[in-house]
């Protein structure tokens, strides 16, 4: 590990290594508190030791002078394919979806590429952890929450897996069949749709037996790979990720959550909306995917995808974004900003790009905040996140300042030297 | 002798029946004759006599030869035209107009109605208008006709005597002809051909020219140009055979050339405007079908000149169409407002005639007119956008459309006004040959064909 | 929505009194900003400055607090139009978009709500050369000849790269659907389809000349057979219709530049070129510009070099550059995609607002009426309630040629009045149904 080498090669003084230092002057924003003036922030071995605007500050420990500047935590983005995939139209550099539609087995974090492009192009923009998923099929395999900085998939393991992902089936009533013409009936495709939630009951069914023969410790009991991965969603201990997006959708996925005893988090939901209420009375959090969208039906206000997070907040419905992209995830906070514009308070915008996303995936005792005993997962800004014009100066990750350069950086200064 | 059974002896006299020459000279006594092209007569007489309407009139003297149909308390209408068809050419009825098709983006209304598009696999896929894809233009529904068409008494159960019948497969589907409901060879059956062109705008998919609206829309307009330059050609050769290049004999050219109108494909209004300002670039003597949005666009047709064919065939969700999924106001307003153009179109002066569109069936008939009567038609209108019209439309209302001496005798006699539930049509004359109709059948199973559909997604 | 938008349309029509938008911070592109007022009559812009003289019968839009600045303009989108690829064939230049444009497409109305003014509505890129393409204003609730740009030149499409080659190879695109390949399958053979179409158009031209002059000696000729697709191509030799190039790799905008060269014409757009940073030393040279992406990049292997910078370090190597969407959804907000160019390469306010205004109405050939807030050009504006460079700022109304064509406060309040008379017609139509039902049999 990059931090033990320097220890290592340092004099052995705590007070050298590179994830101890004192960020000075900034105004802090931790999120879950006020904003911080002339704030000083105090790192040691990774984690947030003092922070305030009067910190002791050790003797020897190397200060970062910020005046002017910000320090927020570092984003995290809810749901992507970084590291999975490379370049989507070529199918050697996608790893997101396996053959079959139950592969709970499937683990994305050891596929993770920790040298794809796109983790250091995401991270220049301020996006410090991003939970990574497997896709297609009905259970697409176990997603997982990895900081966007390690020489191996080891090291960016955040915790794996974070969540097991479920494509809810749909009533899909558009043609596959190439050279056809006109919808599929709607008889047809609901038969289709029957069939796969039936399999998915079974499938279900046959982990609980599975589960019931395990615990039984029957001689003739085999391990199976499939089935074990199905346990901790079983014990409710593993958070399923279901993708549903229209309202008919979701409310079957909640419906069959409570059936099967599980733990739902809702992704993409554009039609949360419909079903706000029910939402907040099963406390079930959302992962929303891009604000800036089209709204899904002809006749829905042209607003309806800006406004929807700030809708789900009045309602009381706890989500969080997620850009659901590899070359998109550093637009992610602009995708905040759009909310922000059409009626969601800033600070929820904050909040579900920080604590809100630590929160729902059970790391908010290491991240999502600026507080004593945090990770620090940090990035210094000249202004707010969510603009556009705003730079990231420094982002650091478990306190070792992490390298903003990327491709589009050195492309950019190779050829602005060309004659 | 064994006892002969009744059967075999009505069966002897039927032959001996059939043998012997029907009656050619009726008199429809007493009826209300709805003539179309003058005023209603209360009550009157039509006289009939080898095919055509000898006289017809208040008080009309009754020939001595004349078989007389006592037609108290009935009336007489011309017979229906149905003004784009397939009736008398059963291969046509395969790709009839009223299946579903498939528009470039989701929940829009209805779009003309198309063919589906030959399934055959082409050797060599069109690699542009001078392949000619799609193209029978030189194809005649006259060549085609078939008396033994079964759908003919469905048809003329419902009251239709003539019909505009078209080839529909392709682009340049071919050449249509007016044609009676009724006859014992194809000849005898054909009024008038042709007809005019008729024209649809079916793609190819995306791998065979041409693969999108825009590259039919361009097709037609390079066929146009060819054509007139064809034209010229040949003059030009004619006049100077040795110092001109000889043209190269193009049938589908010919086809095109010798077409007196055409006819093209438009629902929506912006289709309509987009026919409209194609037919006028190309200076076609356009007829656009299918119409169902003509209620927004009346005042531009009737700038235009341009006569409407309306297909009764009134756009409904489909059956099987997801039950949650809402369409969106477009489609709705779409739907709802269709079976006003007729009326629209009456109030505007744009000429316009109706076609069943599939719906021959004297049930499925009155209750698609019905609808366009609950919007604001009037009886007389909807009696004349079958009859009348149609026959202006297509240039031979010298001989068709209403009841007047001298034109053929196409007629049909009712128990009561025409489009009502309960009236039945009574007796059918078609070039003065009486047929009578078949008992209302029942609603088949399942098996009746979907309604104009747009696609919902 | 569409009546609505007729409603204020004739509102606006019948009184045509001259308008002043009072009192907001006016971008006007070009000549830098100020606080202050514009006059707008007869949909032309009059009067633009601090002081502006208000006349007596002029209806007044206050716009205190507000942004005011010069409609955008998006050179590549695929809205408004049935259909996008005749991809069919490689040398498509016979299509137009124009024969098939949908003035009722909802798509109209959300750019608009985003701040868009004027469009080239685009042939896609499935070949070599494309078809004919149209310049349109978002007139939403006029017919299609109601939205044409009048005078704008036309364009002809063509593109480079992997899109034009893709039916090249085998297997096709459609799983189970045997295709014969087109060609070309390969970079080389998509200038190769380039060459080949101008050689036939030039020979063509000739064709036609020789033509005329059999003519002029009165001698008994045949003209030619009119070829719809060769006369575009010969326009875009003479000038007359304006090239625009779909291309991402270096080598291959090197290519149709020398390709242009060498055939003597212009391309005053090349379309998306991602790596036009690579070579803009010779595309300025070239005098030709640039309309590419802010910030995507690896969807395609010629995609996976673009960079965010890439704007911006055209501009500063002189190239005219401009931003497209090329994307129904990215089309309303590219006042946020020309901030980008200021976080990535440090361009002005104005320059990044230039991307999305002046510069491709340049491109377009359009700039003497749109592109800027200047006196005498047409009064096509948007209001912002905040700086349009900010990712917080939200469009309030839309002007075109001084009709308001979009109204925030106006779309909100009708909502719920759309929403009843879908639910009543809805309700009409199930019950027409319903009534139908008896004779309607579900299949089994």
């Amino acid at each position: 590990m990059r931090e033990l080498f320097v220890c290592l090669v340092c004099v052995a003084s705590l007070a050298a290594a590179d994830n101890t230092f004192l960020l000075r002057g900034a105004t802090i924003h931790p999120v879950s508190g006020p904003e911080i003036r002339d704030g000083m922030l105090l790192v040691k071995d990774g984690v947030i030791a003092e922070v305030g605007t009067k910190v002791a500050v050790p003797r020897g420990v190397r200060v970062i002078e910020a005046r002017g500047l910000h320090v927020y935590p570092g984003l995290i983005d809810s749901g992507t394919h970084l590291g999975l995939a490379e370049i989507s139209s070529v199918r050697e550099t996608v790893d997101t979806t396996e053959i079959g539609d139950f592969n709970p087995q499937l683990r994305a974090i050891i596929a993770v590429h920790p040298a794809s492009e796109h983790i250091p192009v995401t991270r220049a923009n301020g996006i410090t952890t991003a939970v990574t998923l497997p896709s297609g099929g009905i259970i697409s395999g176990q997603g997982a929450l990895i900081h966007l900085d390690g020489w191996t998939w080891e090291q960016m393991q955040v915790q794996a897996p974070v969540c097991m992902v479920l494509q809810f089936p749909v009533i899909q009533t558009r043609q596959e069949r190439p050279g056809a013409r006109g919808p599929r009936p709607f008889s047809e495709a609901k038969r289709d749709y029957e069939r796969r939630l039936q399999q998915l009951r079974e499938f279900f069914e046959q982990a609980r037996r599975y589960q019931k023969a395990k615990l039984a410790g029957s001689p003739e009991f085999r391990t199976d790979a499939r089935m074990e991965a199905m346990l901790p969603v079983l014990e409710g201990k593993l958070p399923v990720l279901v993708h549903a997006v229209r309202e008919r959708a979701i409310r079957e996925a909640i419906a069959f959550a409570e059936s099967q005893k599980i733990r739902l988090v809702l992704a993409e939901a554009r039609e949360a909306w419909k079903v706000a209420d029910l939402l907040k009375q099963k406390n079930i959090p959302v992962i929303l995917g891009p604000t800036l969208e089209l709204p899904l039906e002809e006749d829905d206000p042209y607003d309806k995808a800006y406004t929807l997070p700030a809708e789900l907040h009045r309602a009381g419905v706890k989500f969080a974004f997620a850009s659901f992209s590899t070359s998109f995830a550093r637009n992610l906070p602009y995708q905040a900003a759009m909310a922000v514009a059409f009626g969601l308070p800033y600070e929820e915008a904050l909040k579900a790009l920080t604590l809100y996303p630590a929160q729902i995936w059970g790391v908010s005792d290491k991240l999502g905040s600026i507080e004593k005993g945090k990770w620090a997962d940090l990035i210094v800004t000249d202004g707010d996140p969510l603009e556009t014009r705003t730079q990231i100066k420094r982002v650091f990750i478990q306190g070792r300042e992490v390298d903003l350069s990327n491709k589009h950086l050195r492309l950019y200064e190779i050829y602005s030297r060309r004659p | 002798m064994r006892r002969i059974s009744r059967w075999a002896i009505m069966w002897i006299a039927a032959v001996l029946c059939v043998r012997a020459a029907p009656p050619s000279v009726f008199a429809i006594r007493g009826a209300r004759v709805v003539t179309v092209s003058g005023p209603v007569i209360e009550k009157g007489t039509v006289v009939i006599r080898d095919g055509l309407i000898a006289d017809v009139g208040a008080s009309v003297p009754i020939p001595a030869d004349a078989w007389v149909i006592e037609a108290e308390g009935l009336t007489v209408y011309p017979g229906l035209i149905d003004a784009l068809s397939s009736l008398g050419m059963p291969e046509a009825a395969a790709q009839t107009a009223g299946t579903v098709r498939a528009t470039s983006r989701s929940q829009q209304p209805a779009p003309a109605p198309a063919p589906t598009p030959p399934q055959t696999p082409e050797a060599k896929p069109a690699q542009g208008p001078e392949d000619r894809p799609s193209n029978t233009s030189w194809l005649r529904a006259a060549d085609l006709i078939t008396p033994g068409d079964s759908r003919l008494e469905t048809a003329r159960s419902a009251g239709f005597t003539a019909a505009v019948t078209f080839p529909q497969r392709g682009i340049f589907a071919g050449q249509g002809a007016v044609i009676a409901l009724g006859g014992e060879r194809a000849g005898e059956m054909v009024i008038a051909a042709p007809a005019g062109l008729y024209l649809t705008l079916t793609t190819a998919g995306f791998t065979s020219f041409p693969g999108s609206l825009m590259g039919v829309l361009a097709y037609i307009r390079q066929v146009y140009l060819d054509a007139e330059h064809y034209r010229l050609a040949k003059e030009l050769y004619a006049r100077h055979p040795a110092s001109v290049p000889r043209p190269a004999y193009d049938r589908a050219l010919e086809g095109v050339l010798e077409a007196p109108r055409v006819l093209l494909p438009a629902s929506r209004a912006v289709e309509i405007d987009r026919m409209l300002r194609f037919a006028a670039e190309l200076k076609l003597n356009a007829v656009l079908y299918g119409g169902h949005e003509a209620h927004r666009v009346a005042a531009l047709l009737k700038k235009s000149g341009v006569p409407v064919l309306v297909s009764l065939r009134w756009p409904e969700r489909s059956r099987d169409a997801d039950p949650e999924q809402v369409e969106s106001l477009r489609v709705l307003e779409f739907r709802e407002m269709a079976p006003s153009t007729p009326a629209a179109l009456a109030k505007e002066g744009v000429r316009f005639a109706f076609y069943a569109d599939g719906l021959w069936s004297q049930r499925e008939l009155v209750r698609a007119v019905r609808r366009a009567l609950e919007a604001g038609l009037s009886q007389a209108d909807a009696v004349r956008a079958f009859t009348l019209s149609a026959a202006e439309i297509y240039g031979v209302a010298d001989r068709l459309g209403s009841i007047e001496k001298g034109k053929i005798a196409n007629l049909i006699v009712t128990d009561g006004e025409l489009f009502q539930e309960k009236t039945r049509v009574k007796y059918v004359f078609i070039d003065g040959r009486k047929y009578e109709p078949l008992p209302e059948a029942p609603p088949e199973e399942g098996g009746r064909a979907e309604p104009s559909e747009e696609v919902v997604q | 929505m569409r009546r609505y938008a007729l409603c204020l349309l004739a509102s606006w029509a019948l009184a045509a009194p001259p308008i002043v938008i009072r009192n907001a911070n006016v971008l006007t592109v070009t000549k830098g900003r100020f606080q202050g007022s514009i006059l707008v009559r007869d949909g032309k812009i009059v009067e633009a400055g601090p002081k502006v003289t208000i006349p007596p019968d002029a209806q007044v839009i206050e716009a205190g607090g507000q942004y005011v600045m010069p409609g955008i303009v998006d050179p590549h989108s695929h809205i408004a139009t049935e259909s996008v690829n005749e991809g069919s064939v490689s040398v498509s230049s016979m299509v137009s978009i124009e024969d098939v444009l949908d003035p009722e497409d909802i798509a109209i109305y959300r750019a608009l709500a985003g701040g868009v003014t004027t469009i080239a509505v685009m042939h896609g890129s499935a070949n070599a050369v494309g078809g004919q393409c149209t310049v349109i204003k978002l007139r939403w609730g006029r017919d299609a000849r109601g939205l044409l740009f009048e005078g704008a030149p036309p364009i002809l499409k063509f593109a480079m790269g992997e899109n034009p080659k893709r039916r090249g190879s085998l297997p096709s695109l459609l799983p189970g659907v045997t295709v014969q390949p087109r060609y070309p399958a390969t970079r080389m053979g998509v200038e190769d389809v380039m060459r080949q179409a101008f050689l036939e158009a030039r020979a063509y031209r000739e064709e036609w000349r020789r033509y005329e002059e059999k003519r002029q000696r009165g001698e008994p000729a045949i003209p030619p057979r009119r070829d719809l697709r060769l006369e575009p191509l010969v326009e875009v030799l003479e000038g007359r219709r304006l090239a625009h190039v779909h291309c991402y790799r270096a080598d291959e905008i090197l290519a149709v530049l020398r390709l242009s060269q060498e055939f003597n014409f212009r391309i005053p757009a090349l379309i998306h070129v991602l790596e036009g940073y690579k070579v803009a030393r010779e595309i300025a040279a070239a005098g030709a510009g640039a309309s590419t992406f802010t910030d995507w990049w690896a969807y395609k292997v010629e995609a996976y070099d673009a960079i965010p910078y890439n704007a911006a370090l055209m501009v500063r190597k002189g190239v005219l550059v401009s931003l497209n969407s090329d994307s129904a959804e990215l089309m309303r907000h590219m006042n946020q995609e020309a901030a980008k160019t200021i976080k990535y390469g440090g361009l002005s306010e104005d320059e990044a607002l230039a991307l999305i205004t002046i510069n491709p109405a340049r491109q377009l050939g359009v700039d003497k009426r749109v592109g800027s807030i200047e006196p005498g050009k047409d009064a096509d504006l948007v209001f912002f309630d905040r700086h349009p460079l900010s990712n917080y700022a939200k469009v309030l109304r839309v002007m075109i040629e001084g009709q308001i064509y979009f109204d925030r406060d106006r779309d909100m309040s009708r909502r719920a009045e759309l929403e009843a008379r879908k639910k009543a017609l809805l309700e009409r139509a199930r019950e027409r149904e319903k009534k139908q039902a008896p004779a309607r049999r579900r299949p089994a």
